[in-house]
């Protein structure tokens, strides 16, 4: 099903990337959770109190009392969606789209090899680097929040919140996948697949300023992520999060299907 | 059954651009030149039996098998130059060559060597600073390595020097006389006339004639016999003008254009 070849190569392609992004997470990461501290959540309400929406929209908010709480609160809004979305966009769009757009995809077709294979291929190239990223940030999450604050962290609620943060970026990447299919030019495929998530990241931001903006929420996908809920065990956050998960593989499953039949001016 | 089989293939781009009801078909062992002005359908023909096209109307085979279908098995016994060669621009030539034959999973056994020798290329810079020669070369190296029993070469000797477009005729011939079928795309009718056993033409997306190289040639050479003066002026005539000298008597023979061939064929088109 998959061509190790290839997959060997994309890797390789997204290490440099990936060492990046796992740099930025590892320093956010590791500030945020170190300022873990009754003191500072004091000022950080006190910011909250001031400017409640701006501190809101990026999902920020007061009250956050355990470790896990205030790590959704500062964490789980922003830096852990975002980061990982731009790795999405930027692998994504040159997995498929960058190869049909300048012609190379020729090397890659000109060979007796499926279209399925190297669609699949360049699929589990873009789910192994987002997983990567999962496993490092947990395991970064685990050993800082345990130097830090020892017992603090209740683990399996921390793997719980990653895996349905794991089904929120499979599908942002499946989005982006599926974009870079479809378009055999890099900036449809870029305009498409970068702007979907930002756009629905911008719905997100204004449904949590509250007020009459809330109604925004059933316009973005991010709605079924529910880190909140996630630790609450709630059943609808559960769900949300599956439903994450169940989309993200039909969308790579389109979008390979898209890949075989589309006709290619390479 | 034609080891190359093309049947009414339409594929209408809109405003006249496309491939209008070629056929085509090439025999076991034969090599078929394409030839046809920039922008005529070649390529489009070429994607069509590289089953990166689906047929809209008419159908292609090679072998029997179905071009867009069947394209996975039909690759395995294909080799292919594209008529823009664009590889992976971060590797070196080495580091390409070993990409691809584990990407294709073809043994160790296999001809690159054999052509890099043959073309005096060294792979060992990265892809991205290499000349367009060097690229084509690399280009003719990928398409060879694993031996293919069917050839289809878009415009393969561009950016070559004339040495080395030399070596790629000889090439050609080799290759043929194991029993190779080719297609060979070009607009240049010298290239085709050196390699090819038949000729196929195409112009704005039309088939406009498919010939033996040597009715062709016959059709539209024409020979002039030229008195000069004394031997010396026809010994130096003949050597500028490639022509035969005997005596004072000079022959000399002169090719039409490609355009002029087509105008021949095409007669009153008014696209013409």
């Amino acid at each position: 099903m998959l061509n190790m070849a290839l997959y060997k190569r994309e890797m390789k392609g997204s290490l440099k990337m990936l060492v990046i992004f796992a740099a930025v997470i590892s320093l956010y990461v590791s500030v945020i959770i170190s300022m873990y501290d009754p003191e500072m959540m004091k000022t950080l309400d006190s910011f909250y109190k001031i400017m409640p929406e701006l501190m809101a929209s990026v999902g920020m908010t007061a009250g956050a009392t355990s470790l896990i709480g205030f790590m959704i609160s500062y964490l789980y809004g922003f830096i852990l969606l975002i980061f990982p979305m731009i790795f999405c966009i930027l692998r994504g769009n040159a997995l498929i789209a960058r190869y049909a757009d300048k012609g190379s995809m020729v090397t890659l077709l000109a060979a007796p090899i499926k279209r399925r294979t190297v669609a699949a291929t360049q699929a589990a190239v873009l789910i192994s680097g987002i997983l990567l990223l999962v496993i490092y940030t947990t395991g970064l999450e685990i050993v800082i929040a345990e130097t830090g604050f020892p017992n603090a962290l209740v683990i399996s609620e921390l793997l719980k919140l990653n895996i349905a943060l794991l089904c929120l970026l499979l599908f942002i990447g499946s989005i982006c996948f599926l974009a870079s299919c479809i378009f055999s030019e890099t900036k449809y495929s870029i305009a498409f697949g970068a702007g979907i998530p930002a756009f629905m990241y911008v719905l997100q931001m204004l449904a949590n300023t509250g007020k009459k903006a809330e109604a925004a929420k059933y316009f973005t996908f991010f709605t079924l992520f529910d880190a909140k809920g996630i630790i609450a065990a709630e059943n609808s956050a559960m769900i949300g999060a599956g439903i994450l998960g169940a989309g993200a593989v039909g969308i790579y499953i389109i979008g390979i299907l898209i890949f075989c039949k589309k006709d290619l001016h390479i | 059954m034609s080891e190359i089989n093309i049947q009414n293939l339409t594929r209408d781009y809109g405003s006249g651009k496309g491939i209008f009801n070629v056929s085509i078909q090439v025999e076991k062992g034969e090599v078929f030149g394409f030839l046809g002005p920039n922008g005529a359908g070649k390529t489009t023909t070429i994607r069509h039996l590289m089953g990166f096209i689906k047929p809209r109307e008419g159908s292609c085979q090679i072998q029997g098998l179905d071009c867009w279908r069947d394209r996975d098995v039909i690759q395995s016994r294909l080799g292919y130059i594209p008529g823009e060669i664009s590889f992976f621009d971060d590797m070196t030539g080495n580091e390409f060559l070993k990409f691809l034959s584990d990407y294709r999973k073809i043994k160790k056994d296999n001809r690159i060597q054999e052509m890099l020798e043959r073309f005096e290329l060294d792979p060992r810079g990265k892809i991205k600073k290499m000349s367009k020669g060097m690229k084509q070369k690399l280009g003719i190296a990928a398409a060879f390595m694993h031996n293919p029993e069917i050839l289809i070469l878009d415009e393969p000797t561009s950016g070559l020097d004339p040495l080395m477009q030399n070596r790629f005729v000889e090439l050609i011939a080799e290759e043929k006389k194991k029993g190779k079928t080719i297609l060979l795309s070009s607009h240049m009718f010298e290239e085709v006339e050196r390699t090819c056993d038949r000729i196929g033409m195409i112009r704005n997306g039309k088939l406009a004639a498919v010939d033996l190289v040597e009715t062709l040639r016959e059709r539209h050479m024409r020979t002039y016999t030229v008195h000069l003066d004394s031997p010396e002026l026809a010994r130096d005539f003949a050597g500028d003008f490639n022509g035969i000298c005997d005596g004072s008597t000079v022959t000399v023979s002169a090719k039409q254009s490609l355009e002029t061939i087509f105008m021949n064929y095409y007669g009153g088109d008014q696209n013409a």
